[in-house]
């Protein structure tokens, strides 16, 4: 008993034949639906290589309830990218399951350019909900039109609870032109003192005083 | 006492506003708070920033890097931000929290036969795997009632050749009892230390890459993972693909402890949190 002294760190052959059996686009694809969790796991993890994996992961993603297989799925999608990506996880922003939502949004947060394509579609959906998660994604997106959207959420909103997001973004990314439409605010809304108090700290914000 | 700023003619100061809002997003992106304490440290190395990349003022810094694809600025910010070093025993509290919590809910998990695996990863220059090793011999009973393996890995072959030659300074070793030092160590000529060879052949190095799936997927069944101050210098994407890696490398209900400024919660929500009385560490939820 003690520390040990002989180095070794390979897999039991058990292991390596039963990772290594199937491991082709195909088998993994089947492997999506295998009924042992750390099997669909160790699936999508390796699907990331596969371009033509979109369809397959978003479909198993659907019905997949182990957290850890659709964190799987969600970082091979991410790590394929591109517009199937960005078109099949828009849909997740109006599901009830929140963890697949956020997640959602996570992925879509790093599609700069797909998220471009249908930003002005979800800042104009019926859902409020969908708008806010819809700003929530802006709030990370490393896209230089960024304060321009959410500018126009200012000028076009009128749910004072995504106006009210979109002011806070705009705290961190906001320009001096933007103050006149962020003061606007204060006269459409008079009766909403913490939309005052965000506009107010957006305003010092972006002033830098 | 905080300082108070008011304009910015010159760029040879942020502002109290400017600050705020770039210690804000910096927290967004790394979890790493600034206190007011750090306020001079962190204007210094922004404005430094500023300077190099040929910006006039906070604001248009600011901006290019926010909106920077690559994330390369950022980068280079948490770089500077977060300088490390490295040595015996550094933030020893979660060497005490292995020995006096991890280890123990571990080992009643445990069959007979079976033993533990321990893996610290980067092996830096080796101060991190040895100081565990040297815990364990020094402060778990349970070291006697099974077999403990420690792998400790790195991207850097030159600094395994280090690690294998257990040569370390006076600076590296000074958090170390006398007593410690005396029974592990041999003084060398330079000013130098030797780790002894018991200790040496107790820690296996390999070389890894952890961002590439064909090299890490044969690691396994560790039961403790240390990888502390590492992944603050990775970008979101390598971030999360180490957190897969450590996490299909862990048996469940193993442990991962990282550096002190970073957070597996804002990486990953593999892991479930565990706050123990010295430290908060990671865990792998049992199956």
């Amino acid at each position: 008993m003690g520390l040990k002294k002989e180095r070794k760190i390979d897999i039991s052959p058990a292991e390596k034949s039963s990772r290594s059996s199937g491991r082709n686009f195909e088998g993994l694809s089947q492997q999506l639906q295998s009924a042992t969790s750390s099997e669909r796991r160790w699936a999508a993890r390796d699907l990331a290589i596969y371009p033509d994996a979109v369809e397959p992961l978003l479909h198993a993603l659907r019905s997949e309830t182990e957290h850890p297989v659709a964190i799987a799925i969600f970082d091979s999608l991410r790590q394929i990218g591109g517009e199937t990506v960005v078109n099949g996880l828009l849909p997740l922003l109006s599901v009830e399951d929140a963890f697949k939502r956020n997640a959602a949004i996570e992925v879509l947060q790093e599609m700069p350019e797909g998220v471009a394509l249908h930003i002005i579609e979800l800042l104009n959906d019926r859902d409020s909900d969908v708008r806010i998660f819809a700003i929530d994604i802006l709030q990370q997106l490393a896209h230089p039109q960024t304060p321009e959207w959410l500018l126009s959420v200012l000028k076009d909103e009128t749910h004072i609870n995504v106006i009210a997001t979109a002011v806070d973004r705009l705290a961190e990314v906001g320009t001096q032109e933007m103050i006149p439409e962020l003061k606007a605010l204060k006269l459409r809304f008079p009766n909403e003192p913490y939309l005052d108090f965000a506009v107010q700290t957006a305003i010092r914000r972006i002033k830098g005083d | 006492m905080q300082t108070t700023h008011k304009s910015n003619p010159k760029l040879d100061e942020i502002t109290d506003a400017e600050f705020e809002r770039f210690k804000e997003y910096f927290y967004r992106k790394t979890g790493i708070q600034f206190e007011n304490s750090k306020r001079y440290f962190v204007d210094k190395r922004l404005l430094q920033r500023i300077h190099s990349t040929g910006h006039d003022s906070f604001r248009s810094y600011f901006t290019t890097m926010r909106y920077q694809a690559s994330g390369e600025e950022l980068q280079e910010l948490i770089n500077i931000m977060t300088v490390n070093e490295t040595y015996f025993f550094r933030e020893e509290y979660q060497f005490e929290c292995m020995v006096e919590n991890a280890l123990n809910e571990i080992m009643r998990h445990k069959k007979p036969g079976e033993e533990i695996r321990i893996w610290s990863v980067p092996s830096s220059s080796g101060e991190e795997p040895y100081s565990i090793a040297i815990y364990l011999l020094e402060h778990w009973a349970g070291i006697d009632k099974i077999d403990l393996e420690i792998i400790s890995s790195d991207i850097d072959s030159k600094m395994l050749d280090r690690c294998r030659r257990g040569v370390y300074s006076k600076r590296s070793v000074q958090h170390l009892p006398n007593k410690l030092l005396e029974r592990y160590f041999t003084p060398v000529a330079g000013n130098s230390y030797k780790i002894c060879q018991d200790l040496l052949d107790s820690v296996s190095f390999t070389q890894i890459n952890l961002s590439d799936a064909a090299q890490t997927r044969s690691y396994r069944n560790f039961d403790l993972i240390f990888c502390r101050n590492l992944l603050i210098y990775f970008d979101d994407a390598s971030r999360r693909q180490a957190a897969e890696v450590f996490y299909d490398a862990m048996n469940p209900g193993g442990f991962i402890f990282l550096g002190h400024s970073e957070s597996m919660s804002r990486i990953s929500s593999l892991f479930k949190v565990r706050k123990f009385a010295k430290a908060m560490v990671y865990q792998k939820p049992q199956a």
